[in-house]
């Protein structure tokens, strides 16, 4: 039964006639053959045991090992978090989940210094704590460039065209020297500069994803909340925002994606990232043999948080339409 | 039950001269008009005439550059009041009284039936929570939908979303109540079930004014009958007047129009 129908779909779509027949027949070959190469590089030919004894190093960089704990306890924080917006439980204690659990998560994070963090926790916590920052900052400057007021309309449009126009690693490199001299007498860590310079510049791609959410609400919604004697902090908050952010929150989830990715570009301010330590590994001449190995683990590894991301944003698009539906 | 008692004499709407542009475009001319307490005038015109225009001046959704237009005692702030930042009040205190009701219903999507209702209560005339949510559940048991109360709008038909609405206006305890074309995005079976609740109004004393192309029920209901046409009123009086023996010939164009169908 299940042989006649792959043959009958096999038939249809493979082999519909011979040009088809002849395409499907060369790319099957050759995606089999190229797997096969890599499958049996993986298993037999790559040496896995490099990765094995730098995982340390990919995953929390130089942080103190008597203090690994805390990492530990960060990822499950992190997870908590993570758990508490996909449920379709009451979006509003999710979100206070997410900002309780990640709080904790960089305050256990922090003790042993921000600059001994370093792999995969920096690129996450960057992630986690860039994309929180960026939404409420994202929010106002959204609002501010769709106010009525001129001047506020003026300042928030500029802010945003201007680091939408410049690169990231400017807007972070130019933070990082810059809030030294501003307040010479504080010392902030490298990282804690870094996270202001991402959030500055993420917030002003997301203020133009909240923005066009915030025009995607029809202009009823708006009149029928004014006809009830709303006030404009209600209509915004109650009314506006929540639809706003219902249609541009596949954008929004993608966007995390953009700062996970982009998070690499810190090493600009000597930050050790997921891919600077794959880098670093590689520099110690006993492992230049394991490129592969090093870059097909990097490999995996983004890929997989990407999926997950992606994944965790399709949900809740599902439970969001079924409440709304 | 909702229609308070009359603090401002027995003129509930009353429009002087009012003038309304879009750019060059008039969309509304010299337009005077008063409608008196538990009255309900029914305004009827071609599209494009001005109707919308009027009766969204009275709760200042839209505003007007001259003539006066004053709402239960308060003067509706023209477009340069509104300019120099006063006004606002003056439309939110206007606004506590005045209830509309919309072609499109424009219920709110991400919140159930009963936050619908309960919302402005709660949020503008600061009632607790419970005071709300009862008044909510008696609104829509009032319009037949008890059962509801808990579904979201995308869940029900264009003739209950249009009730629910209905309710979300009467929970503020308006004493006047406006009526954009509310049956004209609905199903001709879904109609009768809109009108009724608006026929139930009508006999508890509402204060209304309607715009409709259901000209049995202009007939039926209405107390006064204004014909619109190019942002004027060209003539206005008792449905049977208008109806039987309009004085104006563009009236009698248009309803010999509209009624043929
Ligand atoms: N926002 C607007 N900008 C420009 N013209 C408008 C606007 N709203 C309405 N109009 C014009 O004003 C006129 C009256 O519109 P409206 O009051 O909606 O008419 P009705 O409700 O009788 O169909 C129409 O000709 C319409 O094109
Ligand atoms: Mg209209």
């Amino acid at each position: 039964m299940i042989i006649a129908t792959l043959h009958s779909w096999a038939r249809r779509n493979l082999f519909a006639n011979l040009i088809d027949s002849i395409l499907s027949i060369l790319i099957v070959t050759a995606l089999g053959w190229l797997l096969t190469v890599f499958l049996r590089w993986v298993i037999w030919d790559a040496y896995w045991q490099r990765i094995y004894e730098s995982l340390r190093l990919f995953l929390v960089g130089q942080f103190p090992e008597d203090q690994t704990w805390r990492a530990w306890v960060a990822l499950a924080l992190l997870c908590t978090a993570v758990g508490a917006v996909l449920l379709p439980w009451s979006r509003r204690l999710g979100v206070a989940i997410w900002l309780i659990a990640c709080g904790a998560a960089v305050f256990v994070l922090v003790p042993p210094g921000l600059d001994r963090w370093g792999g995969l926790l920096l690129s996450i916590m960057l992630t986690v704590v860039v994309s929180t920052a960026s939404l409420p900052l994202g929010i106002l400057f959204a609002f501010g460039r769709s106010s009525r007021n001129p001047s506020l309309r003026a300042c928030c449009t500029g802010y945003i065209e201007v680091m939408r126009s410049v690169p990231l690693i400017l807007v972070v490199y130019w933070i990082w020297i810059t809030v030294p001299l501003f307040m010479p007498e504080v010392s902030i860590s490298s990282l804690a500069r870094g996270m202001i310079g991402y959030t500055v510049f993420n917030a002003a791609y997301v203020a133009e994803y909240v923005r066009s959410g915030l025009q995607a609400v029809p202009r009823g919604q708006r009149e029928a909340a004014r006809s009830l004697g709303m006030s404009n902090w209600t209509i915004s908050t109650e009314i506006v925002l929540p639809q706003a952010l219902r249609v541009v929150q596949p954008a929004l989830v993608g966007n995390v994606l953009d700062v996970f990715n982009g998070a690499t570009l810190v090493f600009i301010i000597g930050l050790m990232d997921f891919l600077r330590a794959g880098q670093l590994i590689l520099v110690d001449p006993a492992a230049s043999g394991q490129t592969n190995e090093v870059y097909l683990f990097m490999f995996a590894v983004y890929f997989v948080i990407g999926s997950a991301i992606t994944f965790g944003s399709r949900r809740m698009e599902a439970h969001m339409h079924r409440s709304t539906r | 039950m909702m229609v308070a008692s009359n603090d401002f004499g027995t003129t509930k709407v009353a429009f002087d001269k009012v003038n309304k542009f879009y750019g060059p475009f008039q969309a509304l001319r010299d337009v005077t008009l008063s409608v008196t307490t538990g009255e309900v005038v029914v305004l009827i015109g071609a599209s494009g005439s001005g109707k919308s225009t009027l009766i969204r001046c009275v709760n200042g959704l839209e505003t007007f550059h001259s003539g006066s237009l004053v709402v239960e005692g308060f003067s509706m702030p023209t477009i340069k009041d509104l300019e120099f930042g006063g006004g606002e009040k003056a439309l939110r205190q206007i606004r506590r009284g005045v209830g509309m009701v919309f072609q499109q219903f424009n219920l709110f999507p991400h919140k159930t039936v009963m936050e619908n209702i309960a919302l402005a209560p709660m949020r503008v005339r600061g009632k607790s929570r419970e005071e709300a949510q009862a008044t909510a559940m008696r609104l829509l048991e009032r319009v037949g939908l008890r059962d509801h109360a808990q579904k979201y709008p995308g869940m029900l038909s264009g003739g209950q979303q249009q009730r629910v609405a209905i309710a979300r206006s009467l929970a503020m305890e308006p004493h006047v109540m406006l009526f954009d074309e509310p049956t004209s995005a609905l199903d001709p079976e879904l109609v009768g079930e809109v009108l009724d609740v608006m026929r139930e109004l009508r006999t508890e004393g509402m204060t209304m004014m309607i715009v409709t192309h259901e000209m049995a029920f202009a007939r039926e209901v209405a107390d006064r009958v204004i014909y619109m046409d190019k942002g004027a009123i060209v003539e206005e009086g008792p449905p049977a007047q208008i109806f039987d023996k309009p004085i104006s010939d563009r009236t009698r164009t248009f309803l010999s129009r509209v009624l043929k169908h």
